[in-house]
């Protein structure tokens, strides 16, 4: 944050995801009660309120005992209040600040406004069997301080993989599978999610057997539906400094509990992602096998799919795609993307309904019928599912899939080939049936794929990488309409293999250490590649964090929309700029200056739109036709 | 990831406050037995695994609360239960004369789809008290009461002793299962492009 100037302890890099302490929810006898009377704290409280405005009204604080050690609870409660303010984004949200009986800092977020609290049970004295916290809570209370300021510098978790290799480097399949909520280790993990159903049964966890899990999975089922009953709905509790985010979705629930200090509406998004993937494997057909059958098992269904969920899961932390609802294209020359668009196209008109060819995460091209449109997300989940799942690198496949946000409700057919090692074409139809004609397709494609050199391009692309702050025309008369004119000339001096390690030490002009431009109309993002400030998968990690929490402080829907952000920590300096046509989000060094950094935004956007062309994936726009 | 498909079992454990429901799943997940009363506020969840005819699976056992303040948790906790144990106290009527009550009221709230046949389990807990002489409701009027009920399964037992409470959750566990076994086929719809664009239907795939 800004404001914070005081230095923060070093992070370490460790290679999960750990908190130093241990969650407050009292996960060890599974009990509701102690939750369920903070809930209850929350609801009188917010019916004290009911007469002021909701969107005005300030925070409460209800302190139901004395607190024994509150050295710096001031200052902690504005952090926290302030923290809020740029993390909630629904403006109907009543808020309400308490404490637990047992001192724990707990808020929790309601969503529909409450007539009154409901004439629930009181605990009482039981909440007193739990005691001896006070202590824990003025350690949580200063660590929930430092954790502010040292955000996004506690790398971790996925922070061990680079950016440009993730898919290949991790274990596919759940890590610690044997861990349950009694394991300390499972306790300290930084990021858990967990899916459910309403009846309380784990469908997923990210970390520890699911199985082992039921008695957790039952009580976080217990409190979301205790609220429920209420005629409200359970958004956040914040505990300490963990953040338990709550997403109800029919009959599927998903929590997402975090010590990240990433935005709520950050983590909320994550779990909508989440929902999606789970979504695009099994459709919302879903709702009507627990409409007719509440006690319902989906673990069958997504046997299997585990590595799915894990993928997506990382790419929460690397993959720019996620919070900006955007997708990236390879770069390529103009002409070859044209050639790739034109046999796709053909195909399209063969009855193909989406005819995409990927490298990665990064799209080569891709068509679809007039007026069928697909959403980033869906291509985000999509590629994926399909990244993450070992059978389709080895053989042609054809999967029924569901595009949440083209259709919910129903299954897709994709036929899945990759045509090299990181290269693949999906064809999705309506048709069971079509598997052969579109064999058919991908034969034709991938003959005239190769016959115009388009899959060495491809390859070409992949070495030489995107655009490079280094490369930033600072002179406005050198420019150059072409990014591989650039590329081409560095790739002739220096060694071929490690391009982007030539630059050591000071970034590019004025500074600049890295960029994300997203176009709105195109729905498309470029990206900068990381260069020596931020070369490191914990530096490249750090930024990632930074940028979603600027991401989310610019769409913030109750103090936004903000036009520009210039934030300056001991970290960065952090410029964002959001116009009708683009969002730019830049990082430089910590003392660079303003208003050079604000010169070289300007070049940056000057020089996406020189090469536009090329980094974009233009005139074909799936989602705005 | 996990080879072999295991089940997932929710139990509800429902009766009065102080027939001894959280006794019973103590002893049967830990094997424990405390003397002391500590009353169950909302609800307590274990979980166990257990091996049955070669398959895994695990109880997700959910010890409610006794005391009336708490049945507005109902719909809340009994949605998608596989089983639920009534319990009561032979040497209280009232106890007795309440199940009753808690069976149709979960009926009511956790509205399984064929509440005829749902798996009830009915245990008399505590029997081992004053060597059954404090003893007011017999064998006899409780089975015949499970027999009125579609021939509940009745077992007397003790939590203290440990005397049949390994073989009533074998029961539980086995009538669970029985009816969570049919499969159904998952079969959600194709997209129809028609419905989106009445002209792509005739271009549709030809295949």
């Amino acid at each position: 944050m800004a404001s914070d100037s005081s230095s923060s302890p070093p992070s370490s890099d460790e290679e999960e995801e750990s908190a130093g302490q241990k969650p407050n929810v009292d996960v060890k006898t599974n009990s509701i009660d102690n939750s369920l009377d903070a809930i209850e704290n929350q609801l009188s409280s917010i019916a004290l309120k009911t007469s002021i405005d909701e969107r005005t009204a300030p925070s409460t604080d209800y302190d139901h005992e004395p607190v024994v050690s509150e050295i710096d609870d001031g200052s902690l409660r504005e952090s926290v209040s302030e923290r809020q303010r740029s993390s909630i984004g629904e403006s109907s949200s009543s808020r309400a600040a308490g404490l637990w009986r047992n001192n724990l800092e707990v808020e929790v977020e309601l969503e529909a406004e409450v007539d009154g609290a409901p004439s629930s049970p009181s605990s009482s004295g039981y909440a007193g069997e739990r005691g001896s916290s006070s202590s824990v809570t003025s350690a949580s209370g200063t660590d929930a301080i430092r954790e502010l300021r040292d955000n996004g510098s506690s790398m971790g978790d996925d922070g061990m993989v680079p950016l440009d290799s993730s898919q290949t480097q991790w274990i596919h399949g759940k890590r610690h599978a044997d861990e349950d909520d009694a394991s300390i280790s499972w306790r300290r993990r930084k990021k858990h999610f967990i899916i459910l159903s309403h009846s309380g049964k784990p469908i997923y966890s990210r970390y520890g057997d699911e199985h082992k899990l039921a008695g957790f999975s039952a009580t976080l089922q217990a409190i979301i539906s205790f609220v429920e009953n209420g005629g409200d709905r359970v958004k956040l509790v914040r505990a300490g400094k963990h953040q338990v985010v709550f997403l109800v979705k029919g009959p599927i629930y998903l929590v997402c509990i975090s010590c990240t200090e990433e935005p709520y509406d950050s983590l909320r998004g994550q779990l909508e992602l989440l929902y999606g993937q789970m979504i695009l494997i099994l459709t919302r057909s879903l709702d009507r096998c627990f409409e007719k059958n509440p006690k319902f098992d989906m673990t069958p269904l997504l046997g299997g799919t585990e590595a799915v969920f894990s993928s997506l899961i990382r790419s929460f932390s690397w993959n720019p795609a996620t919070f900006l609802h955007a997708y990236t294209c390879l770069p390529l020359a103009y002409a070859t993307r044209q050639a790739a668009g034109a046999i796709l196209q053909d195909v399209a008109d063969s009855g193909v309904l989406f005819a995409i060819l990927m490298c990665k995460d990064k799209v080569v091209s891709l068509v679809g019928l007039q007026k069928a449109s697909l959403h980033p997300d869906d291509m985000l989940l999509l590629a994926n599912f399909v990244m993450s799942s070992e059978s389709f690198r080895t053989s042609e496949s054809f999967s029924p899939i569901c595009l949440p946000r083209y259709n919910p409700m129903a299954f897709l057919y994709a036929y899945v080939h990759y045509l090299d090692v990181e290269t693949y074409l999906i064809l999705l139809t309506t048709s069971s049936q079509a598997f052969f004609h579109l064999k058919e397709c991908r034969i034709r494609i991938e003959t005239v794929l190769s016959k115009s050199n388009v899959l060495s391009e491809v390859q070409r692309s992949l070495l030489e990488g995107s655009m490079r702050i280094e490369d930033v025309p600072v002179d406005p008369t050198a420019r150059s309409g072409s990014l591989f004119h650039l590329n081409q000339r560095r790739l002739a001096t220096d060694s071929q293999e490690r391009v982007h390690e030539t630059f050591v030490g000071i970034g590019g002009p004025a500074g600049l250490w890295h960029f994300i431009y997203r176009s709105i109309y195109l729905d498309q993002y470029v990206s900068s590649e990381f260069a020596s400030p931020v070369s490191g998968p914990p530096q490249q990690k750090r930024l990632y964090r930074a940028y979603q929490k600027l991401y989310a402080s610019m769409h913030d829907k109750e103090v936004g929309p903000n036009k520009t952000q210039f934030r300056r920590d001991e970290n960065y300096v952090l410029l964002c700029w959001v116009t009708q046509d683009f969002e730019l989000y830049a990082a430089f060094d910590p003392l660079a200056d303003k208003s050079v950094a604000i010169r070289i935004c300007n070049r940056v956007c000057q020089w996406v739109k020189d090469v536009e062309n090329e980094i974009f994936l233009l005139g074909a726009s799936p989602f705005s036709w | 990831m996990p080879s072999r498909r295991r089940t997932l079992l929710k139990v509800i454990i429902l009766g009065d406050s102080g027939v001894g429901k959280t006794s019973l799943m103590n002893q049967y997940v830990n094997k424990k037995f405390s003397n002391q009363y500590k009353a169950t506020i909302g609800a307590d969840f274990l979980t166990k695994e257990v091996q049955f005819e070669d398959r895994l699976f695990t109880l997700q056992i959910w010890d409610t609360a006794g005391q009336e303040r708490f049945q507005s948790l109902g719909v809340a906790f009994y949605r998608g239960a596989d089983c639920c144990v009534l319990v009561y106290d032979v040497n209280v009527q009232k106890s007795f004369d309440s199940l009753n009550n808690w069976r149709e009221e979960f009926l009511i709230q956790a509205s399984p789809s064929d509440p005829e046949n749902f798996p009830f389990v009915v245990l008399g807990n505590k029997v081992d008290v004053d060597g059954g002489n404090s003893r007011v409701v017999s064998e006899k009027k409780a089975r015949a009461w499970c027999a009125s009920k579609g021939n509940i399964p009745y077992f007397e037992t003790s939590a203290k002793e440990g005397i049949n409470v390994e073989e009533a959750f074998q029961v539980i566990a086995k009538n669970a299962l029985t009816i969570g076994d049919e499969e159904e086929i998952y079969l959600p719809d194709t997209i129809d492009v028609g419905s989106n664009n009445s002209q792509q239907r005739a271009s549709g795939c030809e295949c």
